[in-house]
């Protein structure tokens, strides 16, 4: 019989042990690793696998692990004659910004990887691009949308390319949709004087991304010269779960639409809070990032007739150049890992295939040589269309220019659940843009 | 800002002071008896969430209805941390019982996110749709429905600490834990009953929690937490009644104090022009800082906090 000193050991080494294996299951950080060999190309995949981001940051991997296998499966990489096969490594940011900095350093001096992909969460990346850029390391940004990631002054950084829009770009195209759609039946319905401004509310979490999303907003007024005011703008603590109080003052300025600066696990709950416990009777508008299945979960009953940016959803797919590969990707992601494909995990499959192009293109792995041909890079848009049908970057900042589309969330019965149906632009919309009956304009 | 909308804010202060009272009270009774502090709280306030949406979504239950479920299955769940984890290190040194608790936390958190990922969950409730008019503003049913359920259970905790045998045994043990074993208590099952019970209201919170409305995954009971430790050191420690009087102090000072604050300001900085203030300040986001702030404020002046014993 064990006394009860063996026993107490045996629990606490049994607790180590459980903790020590549960806590590792979801640690783990490198698929390889070790010494470079000369037949593979290794890109870091920098993503959140663990924390409260990383069911975005999974996907990224999972986006990633299936560019790089069908790209290996087609014999792999010409680097200057040479096939190599592409060998991805993991690189845990934890949704930290100091776990950032640790994993993109891990990534560039212990695993040795010629170029990286990913970077989601502005905040995080921010922080750990400096890593990259302090190393020379072209990093290819497919997650994190605040402009200043590649627009900062402080460090280098040529070596940043952007194939993610900016909070400047998705303010913009979101808010040319209200002028030119919303707006006008707004101002019929009511019998608006055609000079009197859009009055804008923007909630937003207190991060770059949410930042961004303000100054997002304010920049595309200001560039569009468009007739619209932001009438009070709140910030909110990022995950916060209570939104009542920010909403309340938000309805106080009376707004015509709200603008959230939030992600999935905000947006829901501050749409629900808005229309149900304030009252809200306005539009919710929303980013991207936020076409997700989650969302359209969450959001239940309270999105319908809301507004979605999109560039790349689950369920509603523009009939584009891109829709068949944009629904191959879609099939055989979700027949791998039965899952749809977020939108982060779309960029983040097409910046695999965009290392291999430019790899390909240099002829060598030789980072300088691989950043100028992701400077001069034009290749045909893949699966997510592209200003111009191409995915170049940018001469200033090396940003590459997405094609916005505009839902519109519709409550299905039968699914219990909203679905977008694409409002806007003209060419690409399945149905009009409707005005609730039960909206109600600000003052 | 009218009266309607104070009142409206003042409800949802109500509803975040419940939930903290539920939390607060849980790690106060897992303390007061076993003087461990459990800073794993949070995760069993997660993990209570996870049960009710599983429970719910499996048999297609009234969300309100698996809310007792929960309790009973957290209880048990406490019950074993308590047997399995604090009982062999109680007495081995204040480190252990900190580092297994902190453990905890990451093995809870882990568990869930292995076995039911980290995406984001919601559970809808039946009177979703549902609210109760106050004048031009609307009460969503639920969170009157929440309220009086923490009321009644906060009741029925007060019934059974001072009117049950059980009870007055725990609290003997908490008072002094010697003298409580010397007069034949069983201090060791009291543990385990005060550890079973702080889950249990833990659960209490989470369930009511995410009925509410608010989305869930993995990682959503550290904030709750941290506030429901503000709210015991506010209360004092080891007091119940303190627990109620600081969580409802803390939900109220984050909802319509915040909001007051922010129109006085804005009130003052348009009226007092020659003072040059900025205006557009806004105190919204100082949700988190107001606790803590209050938190100080509490220990200059009263360190032993608001119902706390000198010496505690």
């Amino acid at each position: 019989m064990l006394s009860k000193l063996d026993r107490r050991f045996f629990l606490t080494a049994l607790c180590v042990f459980v903790l020590f294996f549960l806590g590792c299951t979801q640690q783990s950080t490198d698929t390889g690793g070790g010494a470079v060999e000369r037949n593979e190309i290794k890109i870091g995949i920098v993503a959140p696998l663990t924390g409260g981001m990383s069911t975005t940051g999974n996907d990224m991997w999972q986006a990633a692990t299936l560019a790089a296998d069908e790209i290996n499966a087609q014999g792999g990489v010409n680097v200057n004659g040479v096939m190599m096969q592409i060998k991805l490594v993991k690189g845990d940011v934890q949704s930290d910004p100091q776990e950032g900095v640790k994993a993109v350093t891990k990534l560039i001096t212990e695993d040795n990887v010629d170029i990286l992909v990913g970077g989601f969460s502005s905040g995080t990346t921010y922080a750990d691009s400096v890593v990259a850029s302090e190393n020379k390391v072209p990093f290819i940004i497919t997650g994190a949308s605040s402009s200043v990631i590649t627009r900062r002054t402080d460090i280098d950084t040529s070596y940043f390319f952007h194939h993610c829009p900016t909070t400047d770009d998705y303010a913009e195209a979101t808010l040319l949709f209200v002028d030119a759609v919303v707006k006008p039946l707004i101002y019929q319905r009511f019998n608006l004087p055609s000079n009197r401004k859009i009055l804008i509310g923007i909630a937003y979490e207190d991060s770059k991304f949410g930042e961004g999303v303000y100054s997002g907003a304010q920049n595309a007024i200001e560039r569009n010269n468009l007739n619209m005011e932001i009438v009070a703008a709140e910030k909110f603590k990022t995950g916060e779960t209570a939104y009542q109080t920010v909403l309340t003052v938000l309805k106080d300025a009376k707004p015509d639409i709200i603008y959230p600066g939030a992600v999935l696990n905000e947006q829901s709950p501050l749409v629900l809070q808005g229309r149900r416990d304030v009252g809200m009777n306005s539009l919710f508008l929303s980013i991207e990032c936020n076409d997700d299945p989650d969302y359209y979960t969450g959001v239940g009953k309270w999105g319908d007739y809301s507004i979605q940016e999109s560039r790349f959803g689950p369920y509603a797919v523009p009939d584009r150049p891109v829709y068949k590969a944009a629904m191959k990707f879609k099939d055989d992601f979700k027949a791998r890992f039965g899952s749809f494909p977020s939108m982060m995990g779309a960029s983040t499959y097409e910046g695999v295939y965009i290392a291999a192009q430019a790899i390909e293109n240099a002829g060598t792995l030789d980072k300088a040589a691989v950043r100028d041909e992701l400077d001069a890079l034009e290749m045909p848009e893949f699966i997510e269309a592209m200003e111009g049908g191409v995915i170049s970057f940018s001469d200033d900042y090396r940003e590459s220019k997405f094609l916005f589309y505009m839902e519109q969330l519709r409550w299905n019965e039968s699914l219990g659940e909203t679905r977008p149906v694409i409002v806007w632009p003209a060419h690409l919309k399945e149905a009009d843009f409707v005005l609730p009956d039960w909206y109600e304009p600000g003052q | 800002m009218d009266l309607g909308s104070l009142v409206q804010i003042t409800i949802w202060g109500l509803l975040a002071g419940c939930i903290y009272i539920l939390l607060a009270i849980g790690l106060n009774l897992i303390f007061g008896v076993m003087k461990v502090v459990n800073f794993a709280h949070g995760e069993l306030l997660m993990l209570s969430m996870y049960f009710t949406f599983f429970i719910h979504e499996f048999f297609d239950l009234n969300p309100y209805l698996v809310i007792p479920i929960s309790v009973f299955l957290m209880a048990f769940v406490g019950i074993l941390i308590e047997r399995l984890g604090f009982r062999p290190i109680m007495g081995t040194g204040k480190l252990n019982e900190i580092f297994l608790s902190l453990g905890l936390i990451y093995l809870l958190q882990n568990a869930v996110a292995l076995i039911w990922g980290t995406g984001s969950r919601t559970i809808r409730s039946p009177f979703e749709f549902d609210s109760i008019s106050l004048g031009s503003r609307q009460i969503p049913l639920d969170y009157l429905i929440i309220i009086g359920i923490t009321m009644v259970l906060l009741v029925l905790l007060q019934v059974f600490l001072k009117k049950t045998t059980l009870g007055r045994a725990m609290r003997a043990t908490s008072q002094n834990r010697e003298a409580a074993m010397l007069m034949g208590i069983n201090v060791e099952r009291m543990d385990m009953i005060s550890f079973g019970l702080g889950s249990a209201l833990a659960a209490a919170a989470g369930a009511l929690w995410c009925i509410s409305g608010i989305n869930f995954n993995p990682y959503i009971g550290s904030a709750p937490a941290i506030k429901a430790f503000a709210v015991i050191i506010i209360g004092g420690l080891g007091s119940i009644q303190g627990a109620i009087l600081a969580g409802l102090l803390l939900g109220l000072a984050e909802n319509p104090l915040l909001v007051l604050l922010n129109a006085l300001w804005t009130e003052t900085a348009n009226t007092l022009t020659f003072l040059n203030l900025p205006a557009d300040i806004s105190f919204l986001s100082w949700q988190n800082s107001v606790s803590f702030l209050i938190l100080i404020i509490v220990l200059i002046l009263r360190p032993q906090g608001l119902f706390g014993e000198r010496g505690e």
